[in-house]
């Protein structure tokens, strides 16, 4: 694409799909406001960006000048960002187009974007089940084809888990790989900003351009931007280990079946396969729901009526004020998380819960470090124990939400690069299988995925 | 239960969050679930305390210490719920630090 005309062409047809993807309740922007907003950004967009005319959705807890950021809530209910955040920025220095903001789970606490205070969002091939969460909206719409890559943010698998539940490729890059600044912040040492795309290489494109140094984030590494690997002929010379743990004897039959598919075809492309061990795996969801919630006690704590945002009514004090618009304000999972939060962290507990949490952080980094010490490249696993599963399945039992999470968190808290790309379906519905890569090598991670995703039969039944 | 009603109380009061009466029953539930499974952590050994792992920059970018304007498109005037002459309002400050309404531990 190289002239206005085409792209105001491609807005406007991008609004169209839109507007017929209204039954998978993924975007959260009025139809009206996105036509607009979108016909004025491919007249100003940059015929030379190298995203020139490429209608991205993004996650609703991203900042935007335009359309609001309400991260899913009634806290932030009609919020407008007063920036963009840099990922943002740099998608529309590109040529990108914005094309709304999608449905999530509430501050991104959710496996299914149950947890929305707009209501849920549907998977495209089932609507009585979950496109997953958080990000769902942003993988629903790429899932339907409405638009060829999203953004959306992960602090334990909140792109992976709906990539692999949609059947498309998720990546979540190294923590310090793409700039914080301008995401809404839930667990600080964990938040990265991650991508959705149709194929290995539109998803990463994206994260090519969103990623490098910015000096708006302290946590934001002095690296350039991520130069995408070519697609290699064969995977001679790559080691990728697979990790026991990963494949515990109650995984759905038809996710091994899925994954043992693939693990044929990376031997097949040249790639030696072996099996590894991350012994303290087990720790991974209960270190991730201490840490996680009791970061996001913290970061929460900044809405509270006074600077943004809707405020509880007839407040006779400032505590009331507080209190109440808080009270009003958050839903039950987010409730529940800054409870739980605050509880680890409160005296007497701190060394119970979260001091404890810390430790199996660190065993669980050590042994990804271990497992890459002993010279594997790369590890596979199942991005998820199931398929997308039913609406309303698992919200009254919030750990068994929580055991979604199970093979993606860890990357979370190891910081390390990971992603999910479709490897088969089992009754109609996709399964994801996941790389997991070592800090800062997402080209490596990019290569392995390009080589499989071009021999695995990603639509058929495994 | 690993948390009481009153625990479930006095932990909202400290996150500022006022909690519903009828909703108690299913936070102390639920916490407790969460509680419950999360405390499987007590089983790593105690004193095999590791470096604590902490991804991203080992030391933290300092820049120079100069006033830049901050680039927001909007005002915090837009944003907040209430504002005037550059601050924002709120209500008077009442019994903000006060330990009267916290239940006393059973």
């Amino acid at each position: 694409m190289t002239t206005v005309a085409e792209a105001v062409a491609t807005a406007r047809a991008t609004v169209e799909r839109l507007t017929k993807a209204k039954r998978l309740h993924a975007l959260l922007t009025p139809a009206t406001e996105l036509r607009k907003s979108l016909l004025q950004q491919a007249q100003a967009a940059h015929p030379s960006g190298v995203l020139y005319g490429m209608p991205v959705v993004v996650k609703d807890n991203i900042c935007t000048l335009d359309f609001t950021t309400t991260c899913g809530s009634k806290i932030l209910a009609g919020w407008r960002a007063p920036y963009d955040a840099t990922a943002v920025a740099r998608l529309r220095a590109a040529g990108a187009l914005i094309a709304g903001k999608s449905n999530c789970d509430e501050f991104a606490m959710g496996s299914s974007t149950e947890h929305s205070a707009y209501g849920r969002s549907v998977h495209p091939l089932d609507k009585t089940r979950v496109p997953g969460g958080s990000s769902g909206g942003s993988a629903a719409l790429v899932a339907a084809g409405v638009v060829p890559a999203a953004l959306g943010s992960e602090t334990g698998g909140s792109v992976r888990q709906p990539a692999s539940f949609c059947g498309i490729v998720g990546i979540k890059p190294t923590y310090g790989r793409v700039s914080r600044y301008g995401l809404v912040a839930f667990g600080s040492s964990l938040d990265q900003i991650g991508v959705f795309g149709r194929s290995v290489h539109d998803a990463g494109r994206v994260l090519s351009v969103i990623s490098g140094r910015d000096p708006r984030d302290a946590t934001c590494e002095e690296r350039d931007a991520l130069r995408l690997p070519t697609v290699p002929e064969s995977l001679n010379g790559f080691v990728i280990g697979i990790p026991k743990e990963y494949f515990p004897s109650d995984l759905d039959p038809g996710v091994r079946r899925a994954c043992e598919r693939s693990i044929r075809l990376l031997k097949d492309l040249g790639a030696a396969v072996r099996e590894v061990s991350l012994p303290h795996t087990a720790h991974a969801v209960p270190a991730y729901y201490i840490v996680a919630p009791a970061e996001a006690s913290s970061n929460l704590a900044r809405y509270d009526g006074v600077r943004y945002g809707p405020r509880a009514e007839d407040a006779g004090d400032v505590r009331s004020l507080y209190r109440n618009t808080r009270g009003e304000g958050f839903g039950p999972e987010v409730r529940r998380r800054i409870l739980v939060g605050t509880y680890v962290l409160s005296s007497g507990y701190y060394d119970a819960y979260y001091r404890k949490a810390q430790q199996a952080r660190a065993l669980i980094a050590q042994d990804f470090r271990n497992a890459f010490d002993r010279g594997v490249d790369l590890l596979f696993t199942p991005t998820t124990p199931t398929t997308a599963f039913k609406a309303g399945e698992k919200l009254a039992d919030p750990v068994a939400m929580y055991l979604s999470d199970i093979f993606v968190c860890t990357a979370n808290l190891a910081g390390l690069p990971a992603m999910s790309l479709p490897i088969g379906r089992v009754k109609g519905l996709p399964v994801g299988g996941q790389f997991i890569g070592q800090a800062f090598l997402e080209d490596e991670m990019l290569e392995a995925a390009y080589a499989l995703e071009r021999v695995v039969p990603a639509t058929e039944e495994a | 239960m690993s948390v009481s009603r009153e625990e479930v109380l006095r932990i909202a009061q400290l996150a500022e969050l006022h909690v519903e009466e009828e909703q108690l029953p299913m936070l102390v539930e639920q916490m407790s679930r969460i509680l419950d499974y999360v405390a499987q952590l007590s089983q790593l050994p105690a004193g095999e305390m590791v470096k604590p792992f902490l991804a991203g920059p080992d030391a933290t970018g300092f820049h120079a210490d100069e006033v830049r304007p901050a680039p927001l498109a909007r005002s915090p005037a837009e944003m907040a719920p209430a504002f005037k002459d550059g601050y924002f309002l709120v209500p008077k400050l009442g019994q903000f630090g006060s330990v009267d309404d916290v239940p006393e531990e059973e």
